[in-house]
């Protein structure tokens, strides 16, 4: 402890105090007269009867039950089946005449030959729509 | 405590019994008379045993008792009292008539003059009852840094009273 504590202590043992049997009197008469606050606190409300527990846990299981019962048939409801479908049998069939071309000579000839095919097509096919 | 907490008045005098003087000797320093400070004491035991069953055992006993004398000793100065105060003359002071006659100036009194309520209050529970900072800061409803903070700003306002400056008190907030 230091100087300045000491001497702080040193003094305040300095001040000579003492409750008198005057105030002692009075102290102990006014404490009489005092209750403790507190006592007179309401105790916590009882615990609810036993009808209650049996109710509400009635009530979440029949609710627990409900939810069951619709997530079940909801998922009962299967999507209707799909008939398979024959796709080429839908689809018209187109009479495809194809000749395939015999490329035995130069290019150049092979391409005049086929544009006269081509001509001879296009007549054909104007003769035979009637133009 | 027990009996005195189940309404024994005189077990909780017994319980105080200790605290008496230490108690008055504290607000004769806070009060501006002797009278006061006897109201202030019966007022602090009052509510102390009123309040009993409210007590946190976590608290040290003579902790919880500052605390209330602390509240009753502000409670009691009103602007009617600071007057009162004011116009006594330093025969009626009850703390100097407390006082053994000596050379020096009692330190205390040097800190009443020099420093506000909340450091005096302070100063005193740590030198003069030996309170650690925790139980000061708990008794002033305040922060422990505060507390270290204005026990150290209290000690150098002592410091430069007692070498004759008086700067020190004025970053108190000292008025009086």
């Amino acid at each position: 402890m230091d100087k300045l504590a000491n001497r702080l202590k040193e003094d305040a043992d300095r001040i000579e105090v003492t409750v008198s049997e005057n105030l002692d009197y009075r102290i102990q008469a006014s404490l009489q007269g005092v209750t403790p606050e507190g006592e007179a606190r309401p105790r916590r409300e009882r615990a609810r009867p036993l009808g209650f527990w049996w109710a509400s846990s009635l009530t979440g299981i029949a609710a627990a039950a409900a939810v069951i019962v619709i997530m079940n048939m909801q998922q009962s409801e299967e999507p209707p089946a799909v008939q398979p479908v024959d796709v080429v049998a839908t689809v018209p069939a187109f009479d495809l005449k194809a000749e395939t071309a015999a490329l035995t000579n130069p290019l150049q000839q092979e391409l005049v030959n086929l544009q006269a095919d081509i001509k001879k097509a296009e007549e054909k096919v104007k003769k035979d729509i009637g133009l | 405590m027990k009996a005195a907490q189940a309404g024994s008045a005189d077990a909780f005098a017994d319980l105080v019994l200790s605290y008496r003087d230490r108690l008055l000797r504290f607000l004769l320093t806070r009060c501006a008379t002797h009278a006061d400070a006897e109201d202030a004491l019966q007022d602090t035991l009052i509510n102390a045993f009123r309040y009993i069953r409210s007590y946190d055992a976590r608290w040290r006993f003579s902790t919880w008792l500052y605390r209330i004398a602390i509240n009753n000793a502000s409670r009691q100065q009103t602007p009617e009292v600071v007057e009162l105060g004011e116009l006594r003359d330093e025969e009626g002071d009850p703390l100097l008539q407390c006082i053994g006659v000596s050379e020096t100036e009692n330190l205390w009194v040097t800190a009443r003059r020099l420093l506000n309520d909340e450091v005096y209050a302070a100063m005193w529970l740590r030198y003069a009852e030996d309170m650690s900072v925790n139980d000061i800061s708990l008794a002033l409803d305040r922060s422990v840094s505060w507390t270290k903070v204005n026990l150290m700003r209290g000690r150098r306002a002592l410091d430069a009273g007692m070498n004759g400056s008086n700067k020190e008190s004025k970053a108190y907030g000292q008025t009086g």
